[in-house]
């Protein structure tokens, strides 16, 4: 499943082997249509990455640290470091391999 | 919400074409376009190959086009498609005037002329965006620059005004933009977006605009950037011999499939590729 993060708090993802940040807004079509194609990944992902979804108006200083500046935003982190980032839609075939190449 | 069974993007001779067939095989579908149906047809003086219409002219054979889907009852949908979602078992098609679905999808968009900016593309979702209503938000407080084709563009720009810091409107078109008071108007071409990681300044002929967006806001958009994870090939859709996408349920026909542009291939293209939906369709309710 993918968690919700909270004030800014990144420290479960941060402590993860692996985590993939979903940096998205209610007001973000394109984020609403990634939501369900991402929970289906995160199950069949489950064990090998933290999920973890982070709406930008509710943690903006997560989101100006990332400097994101497009949304919906993958970002992969590997023990805390971010080592590959992606923008836009993915159809799950493609969000599959993305991930399958970096986990 | 009601789901179709095809989806068609476009209303030139492949958009048409694909959409009497659909129709013929008992799959009427939802048709995007115009009631002007293409402007590339419309310029058009002579065309001397279309089997059956000798010396037809491109308004000729767009009114005779118009006239067979009035003949056949479908109905023309027209709202611009800003983006097509591949969902996995359905498409959610996007425009200005809400979503719809479809269980499959054929895309006859026609080509975009012209190339990119430089830049453009290393800096898209870096502070590049063709989205307006998708990303204005993120530009609160900052200086955003809007390039517009067509007034179509207007009320976006309008929009980011209303959130950004300040809004430099270039339109590349004539006539005199409808626009808030805010909006600063440059008639000046675009050459360059300038920026290392993300967008530090729009290059135009008149010097560089200090910007952190840059919203391009184009009438047409290449379908693969229509269609998230839809595959290239060299400016086109790569398609198959039935007009199979890399993505199960969407089929492209037409210009936007490759050359050679030519309005029969185009319409011989959009009868395969319904032909190819209405095969998927079959097969995937089985």
């Amino acid at each position: 499943m993918v968690y919700e993060v909270h004030h800014n708090d990144l420290t479960q993802a941060q402590a993860a082997e692996a985590a993939v940040l979903d940096f998205n807004a209610t007001w973000c079509n394109p984020c609403r249509m990634l939501a369900p194609v991402l929970e289906q990944v995160s199950e069949e992902l489950a064990g090998k990455a933290l999920f973890c979804g982070i709406d930008v108006d509710q943690n903006p200083a997560l989101a100006a640290q990332f400097g994101i500046q497009s949304i919906p935003a993958l970002v992969v982190l590997k023990n805390g470091q971010p080592v590959a980032r992606q923008v836009g839609f993915m159809p799950k075939p493609a969000l599959r391999q993305w991930l399958d190449g970096l986990l | 919400m009601e789901r179709f069974d095809i989806a068609i993007i476009g209303s030139g001779p492949a958009g048409v074409s694909a959409a009497l067939t659909a129709s013929l095989r008992g799959k009427p579908p939802l048709l995007f376009g115009s009631r002007t149906l293409s402007d590339k047809i419309t310029k058009a003086q002579r065309i001397q190959n279309y089997p059956g219409l000798p010396d037809v002219t491109g308004p000729q054979l767009r009114d005779a086009l118009l006239h067979h889907l009035d003949v056949m009852g479908v109905p023309i949908t027209e709202a611009r498609v800003n983006a097509v979602y591949a969902m996995g078992d359905y498409f959610a098609i996007q425009t200005a005037a809400g979503t719809y679905e479809a269980a499959a999808v054929i895309l006859a968009t026609g080509v975009v002329q012209g190339k990119p900016l430089p830049g453009e593309q290393e800096l898209l979702g870096r502070g590049v965006s063709y989205c307006a209503t998708c990303d204005a938000p993120l530009y609160r407080g900052k200086r955003v620059a809007v390039v517009g084709t067509s007034p179509a563009a207007e009320p976006e720009a309008a929009y980011l005004a209303e959130v950004a810091a300040s809004v430099v409107y270039f339109p590349l078109y004539s006539g005199a933009p409808r626009l808030p008071g805010t909006v600063q108007v440059r008639r000046e071409t675009p050459t360059a977006v300038l920026g290392e990681n993300t967008v530090q300044a729009l290059r135009t002929g008149g010097g560089d605009y200090p910007v952190d967006g840059v919203f391009l806001l184009r009438d047409a958009m290449a379908p693969t950037q229509l269609v998230p994870g839809l595959a290239g090939d060299g400016g086109h859709v790569a398609v198959d011999a039935r007009m199979a996408t890399n993505l199960p349920g969407c089929f492209a026909c037409g210009d936007a499939a490759g050359l050679p542009y030519q309005y029969i291939k185009a319409a011989g293209q959009g009868n395969v590729a319904a032909l190819s939906a209405v095969q998927y369709l079959a097969a995937r309710r089985q």
